[in-house]
C-alpha cells in the first residue's frame, strides 16, 4: 500500500466520516454553479439586459465564491477537530506530521475534486428548475431556455478545483502538532466548564442594549452615520452575548436546584454549559449571517414596495394625462381610442388646472365643481365650499409624501376686492395632482380670481372594465403618447418591477444560500457532538430513559443550537430593517414581518429534519 | 438449581439466546438461576462465555430468543419500552465497568440522576445523597466533577448512583475491571458491606476472582451452558482458592486468568 492509496482508502473506506463534509462541500458547489448557470444565460448576457445587471452579476458571483471559501474552510476544521484522536494514533504509529499534512492534504483534494464535479452534476440537475423560478420572479419577456451552460460549468470546475488546493495547502499547513496525550485521548478529555466573566457579561448587555437604543432612536441621515458604529457595537456585543452572558445565565440556571434538579433539566443543562464555549462561535456566525440575510432581502423587498407603493400613493387615477401644448387633442382621442380597441370601460374627467402664485410658489386653485368631480372619480367624498372660503386640501400625508405647513392667515384677495378666507380645518385628497396642497374655492368667487400665472389641461381616466388589459393599452399608448405628459401606474409599477426583478432575484438567491449555509453550521455543530451523545444515551439509556424523555431533552437541545441564534438574528434583523424604515420615513413593518416570518418558517422545517435524522441517530445505539 | 418460591429475588428460567444475522450464533442455551433475595451471586466465565449476555437480559437490556426471566415474581420483558425504561430505573440498579458517569455533572448530580428523572423533590434527594454518599465514604468528592476524581472513587460514585433508589437487585458488569487491586477491594469491600447491611440482592459479572471470592455463591458458565457453582463457606480466601481450581478447569486454554494473584 502506498502513500496515496493510503490515504485515498482512508477516505473511501469511513464514507460516514466524510459524508458531512462532502455533502457541504458538494452543497457549496452547487450553490455557485446554478448562480453561474443563470448569470451566463444567453438570454440574459445579450443586449436584454444592461450591462449594470451584468456588472451586479460578477459582483454577486464573487460574493458567494467569498463565502464559499470560508464555509468550506469552517466545515474543513470541524471535520478535522473530530479526527484529533485519529491523527494522535497515526503518530504514535510513527507518522511523521510532514506525512500527515499530506495525507490531509491529498484527501481534502480527493474529496474537493469529486465535490466539484458533483455539485455541477447535482447543479445540472436543478438547472432547468431554478431557470423557470427566475423565469416567474425576473418578469423576462422571452423564455429562459435549457442551455448546456460550458462556460458556467469551465467557470465553477476551475474557480473550486483553485478553493479546494488552497484550502487544503492552508489547512495541512495550520495543522499544528499539539501534545500526543492530547490527541490521543482526544474529546474524551473534558475542558472543564467554562465560566462568565462578570464584566464581560455586563458589558455583553450594555454594548448591544446601547447600540439597540441608537438604532432606533436615529432619524434620517443619522441612520446612515450612526450604522457603522452601531454594526460594530451590536457586532462585539453579540459575540460577548454568546460567549460571556448565555454562559452566565445558563450557570445561573444551574444553581437554581429546584431548576436545575428537575426531571430531564440536569441532563440537557449540563451538557449545555460545557459545549457553550464551542456552540459560542457557531452561533455567533449564524446569528450575524443570518442578520445579514435578513437585513439584505428585507432592504431589497422593502426598497421594492416603497418604489412602487410610491407611485400608486400619488397616482389614485388610472391613467392621467396633462400637458399644455396644441397637441392635446390628438393625443386624448388616441387614449380614449386605444381604451375603446382593447374593450375597456373607463370614466374620464378633464379640466383646466390654474396656477396662481402663493406662499412663493405656484398652487392651483380649483372651483368647486370641478373638484368634485375628480374627487367622485377616485372615490373621495364632495365637498362644499361657502362663498368667501378656500377649502387647504392637502396632497396627502403618508409618511412617503413630503408635507408642508400652510400658512392659514394667509388671504386671497379677488378682483372686485373681497377677500376670501382659508377654512382651518384642512382635509386631505388626490383628487388634483399638487405636490404638496391645493385650495378649492366656490364656483363664484373662481370667477373672480383673476388672471393665473399658468394653466394646464388635466385628464384622467379611471378604467372600470378590463382592468387586466390596462398595462397592454398604456403600452400602445406610451408608443404615440410621450411619457412626459401621459401617465399610467400599472406601466411604471410593471417597468420599475421588470428592472428592479434581477436584483431581487440576485439578493433572494445570496440571501438564501447565506441562510442555508447558516443552518449548515448548526448542523455541523450538532453532528460533532454526535458520538459524545451516542455514548451519553447509551449510559443513561442502561439506567432507565424512556423514549419520551429521550426525545424531549433531544428536541430542547436541538430547538436551542438552531433557535438561540435565530431569535437573536431576528431581533437584529428587525431592529436594522427599522432603522432602515427611518431613514427613509417609510413603515416598513410589513415587509419586515413578512421577510422574517418566512425565514422562521424555513429554519422551523429544518429544525424539525434534523431533529428526527439526530433522534433516530442516537435511538440506533440505545 | 431448587427454585425456593418465595424467596427467589430473580429466577432465569430455561433461557436461550441466540444471535440471528449472516451466521446465526448461540450465545446461551437453557441456563437456569435463580438467586435468592438478599444473595450476593457472581457469574465467572471465559471470554465469550456468555456472561454479559445473560446479564444483559436480565438487565432487560436484551430479550431472551427463548425461556423467560422473573424479577421479583414479574416478568420485566412483558413490559413496554417505556414502562421498561421505568422499571429499570426503579427496580435495577447497575454498576459497570467503565463507569457511565457523565462527565457534564458533578458526583453529587450523577448520583442523583434517576431520582431527578423520576421527579423526586429536591429535598429529598439531597438528603438521600448525603446518607448514601456517608454510608460509602464519598462525602469530600460529591461537588466534584468525574474528571476531578480516581478510578476507585469513580466507581463508588457509580455503586451510590445505583444505590440511591434502593433497588431490589443491584447488578454489577465487571466493576473492578478498570480498577487497581486496592481499589478492587475497597469497592467490593463496600458491595459485599450494602449486600450485608441492606439485604440489597446483588449479581456480579466478572473475570476477576478476587473480586468473586466476595460473593456467597459463583456460577460458572462455559459456550453458553451452565458449568458448575460453588458456594462460600466461612473463608473467603478457601473460597477464592476454590475460585481458582474451577477456572483453571474450566479452560486450559484461556489466559484470561491469572493463574495467581492474591
Amino acid at each position: 500500500m502506498t502513500f496515496r492509496q493510503f490515504a485515498f482508502k482512508n477516505v473511501t473506506r469511513n464514507k460516514r466520516l466524510y459524508a458531512a463534509y462532502f455533502l457541504s462541500s458538494m452543497f457549496t458547489v452547487m450553490v455557485f454553479f446554478t448562480f453561474a448557470i443563470f448569470a451566463y444565460h444567453p438570454a440574459l448576457t445579450g443586449d436584454e439586459m444592461d450591462s449594470y445587471v451584468t456588472q451586479g452579476m460578477n459582483i454577486s458571483g464573487g460574493i458567494i465564491y467569498v463565502f464559499s471559501f470560508f464555509f468550506i474552510l469552517y466545515s474543513m476544521s470541524s471535520f478535522l477537530q473530530s479526527r484529533k484522536k485519529e491523527f494522535g494514533l497515526l503518530i504514535i504509529q510513527g507518522m511523521t506530521i510532514k506525512q500527515i499534512r499530506l495525507m490531509v492534504f491529498l484527501e481534502n483534494m480527493l474529496i474537493g475534486f469529486f465535490a466539484t464535479v458533483g455539485g455541477i452534476l447535482l447543479g445540472l440537475v436543478f438547472a432547468k428548475g431554478i431557470l423557470m423560478v427566475a423565469e416567474n420572479v425576473l418578469v423576462i419577456e422571452n423564455k429562459l431556455n435549457f442551455y448546456i451552460p460550458m462556460e458556467a460549468i469551465i467557470l465553477s470546475f476551475v474557480s473550486f478545483i483553485i478553493l479546494f488546493f488552497v484550502i487544503s495547502l492552508f489547512v495541512s499547513y495550520v495543522l499544528r502538532s499539539k501534545k500526543l496525550t492530547e490527541l490521543i485521548r482526544g474529546d474524551k478529555q473534558s475542558k472543564g466548564e467554562p465560566k462568565a466573566n462578570i464584566w464581560l457579561t455586563i458589558l455583553a448587555v450594555i454594548l448591544i442594549g446601547g447600540g439597540y437604543t441608537v438604532a432606533l432612536l436615529v432619524r434620517g441621515v443619522g441612520v446612515f452615520i450612526a450604522m457603522l458604529p452601531v454594526i460594530i457595537v451590536v457586532s462585539i456585543g453579540t459575540y460577548l452575548f454568546f460567549t460571556q452572558l448565555s454562559v452566565f445565565i445558563i450557570r445561573q440556571l444551574k444553581k437554581r436546584d429546584t431548576f436545575y434538579w428537575k426531571k430531564t433539566n440536569m441532563i440537557l443543562f449540563s451538557d449545555l454549559s460545557f459545549r457553550m464555549k464551542d456552540n459560542a462561535r457557531t452561533f455567533f456566525m449564524v446569528a450575524m449571517v443570518s442578520t445579514v440575510a435578513f437585513s439584505a432581502i428585507g432592504t431589497l423587498y422593502g426598497f421594492q414596495t416603497f418604489l412602487t407603493e410610491g407611485i400608486k400613493l400619488v397616482n389614485p387615477n388610472t391613467f392621467t394625462y396633462q400637458a399644455d401644448d396644441s397637441k392635446r387633442t390628438e393625443d386624448i382621442d388616441f387614449i380614449t381610442s386605444t381604451i375603446k380597441d382593447e374593450n375597456m370601460e373607463a370614466d374620464q374627467e378633464e379640466m383646466v388646472l390654474r396656477y396662481y402664485p402663493l406662499e412663493d410658489k405656484n398652487v392651483i386653485i380649483a372651483k368647486e365643481s370641478d373638484y368634485n368631480r375628480f374627487a367622485e372619480l377616485i372615490g373621495d367624498d364632495k365637498i362644499e365650499v361657502g362663498e368667501g372660503n378656500i377649502r387647504v386640501i392637502k396632497f396627502g400625508d403618508e409618511g412617503l409624501l413630503y408635507t408642508m405647513d400652510t400658512d392659514t392667515s394667509e388671504v386671497i384677495t379677488l378682483t372686485s376686492g373681497e377677500t376670501l378666507k382659508k377654512n382651518e380645518t384642512i382635509i386631505e385628497s388626490k383628487a388634483l395632482p399638487a405636490m404638496y396642497h391645493y385650495y378649492v374655492v366656490s364656483d363664484r368667487d373662481y370667477e373672480k380670481l383673476g388672471d393665473p400665472e399658468d394653466e394646464r389641461y388635466f385628464s384622467a381616466w379611471q378604467v372600470t372594465q378590463g382592468k387586466e388589459r390596462v398595462i397592454g393599452a398604456a403600452e400602445k399608448i406610451t408608443e404615440k403618447v410621450s411619457p412626459y405628459y401621459f401617465t399610467s401606474v400599472d406601466l411604471n409599477v410593471y417597468e420599475i418591477n421588470k428592472g428592479y426583478a434581477p436584483i431581487m432575484f440576485v439578493g433572494l438567491f445570496i440571501g438564501i444560500v447565506f441562510f442555508v449555509s447558516a443552518g449548515s453550521f448548526l448542523y455541523f455543530r450538532l453532528y460533532t457532538d454526535l458520538d459524545t451523545d451516542k455514548r451519553k444515551f447509551h449510559a443513561i439509556s442502561k439506567m432507565g430513559l424512556t423514549s419520551k424523555e429521550l426525545k424531549k431533552v433531544l428536541s430542547r437541545q436541538t430547538a436551542i443550537l438552531f433557535f438561540t441564534p435565530l431569535i437573536v438574528a431576528l431581533i437584529h434583523g428587525a431592529i436594522a430593517l427599522n432603522a432602515l424604515a427611518n431613514m427613509f420615513n417609510y413603515n416598513l413593518a410589513k415587509e419586515s414581518i413578512i421577510v422574517l416570518s418566512v425565514f422562521s418558517g424555513i429554519q422551523i422545517i429544518y429544525y424539525v429534519i434534523v431533529r428526527f435524522f439526530y433522534t433516530k441517530q442516537i435511538k440506533q445505539v440505545l | 438449581m431448587i427454585s425456593k418460591g418465595d424467596l427467589a429475588m430473580l429466577q432465569v428460567k430455561q433461557v436461550s439466546k441466540v444471535y440471528e444475522g449472516k451466521l446465526a450464533y448461540r450465545a446461551l442455551t437453557d441456563i437456569n438461576l435463580t438467586i435468592d433475595t438478599g444473595e450476593f451471586v457472581g457469574i465467572m466465565g471465559p471470554s465469550g462465555s456468555g456472561k454479559t449476555t445473560l446479564l444483559n437480559m436480565i438487565a432487560t437490556i436484551d430479550e431472551p430468543t427463548t425461556g423467560e426471566v422473573l424479577i421479583n415474581g414479574n416478568n420485566p420483558h412483558r413490559l413496554r419500552k417505556d414502562d421498561l425504561a421505568k422499571f429499570r430505573r426503579n427496580e435495577l440498579g447497575f454498576v459497570f465497568q467503565e463507569f457511565n458517569l457523565l462527565h457534564t455533572l458533578t458526583v453529587e448530580e450523577n448520583i442523583v440522576l434517576p431520582l431527578t428523572l423520576d421527579g423526586t423533590k429536591v429535598k429529598i434527594m439531597k438528603q438521600k445523597a448525603k446518607q448514601i454518599a456517608e454510608k460509602l465514604g464519598i462525602t469530600d468528592i460529591m461537588k466534584k466533577h468525574t474528571y476531578e476524581i480516581s478510578g476507585g472513587q469513580a466507581q463508588r460514585a457509580a455503586v451510590a448512583r445505583a444505590m440511591i433508589h434502593s433497588p431490589k437487585l443491584l447488578l454489577a458488569d465487571e466493576p473492578t475491571g478498570n480498577l487497581d487491586s486496592k481499589s478492587s477491594k475497597d469497592v467490593m469491600g463496600m458491595l459485599e458491606s450494602i449486600n450485608k447491611n441492606d439485604h440489597t440482592t446483588m449479581m456480579l459479572v466478572t473475570h476477576d476472582p478476587q473480586a468473586a471470592s466476595y460473593c456467597d455463591r459463583v456460577v460458572f458458565i462455559r459456550d453458553g451452558k451452565f458449568y458448575s457453582e460453588i458456594h462460600r463457606g466461612d473463608s473467603r480466601q478457601t473460597f477464592f482458592q476454590k475460585i481458582i481450581d474451577t477456572l483453571s478447569l474450566l479452560g486450559g486454554d484461556d489466559h484470561d486468568f491469572p493463574s495467581v494473584r492474591v
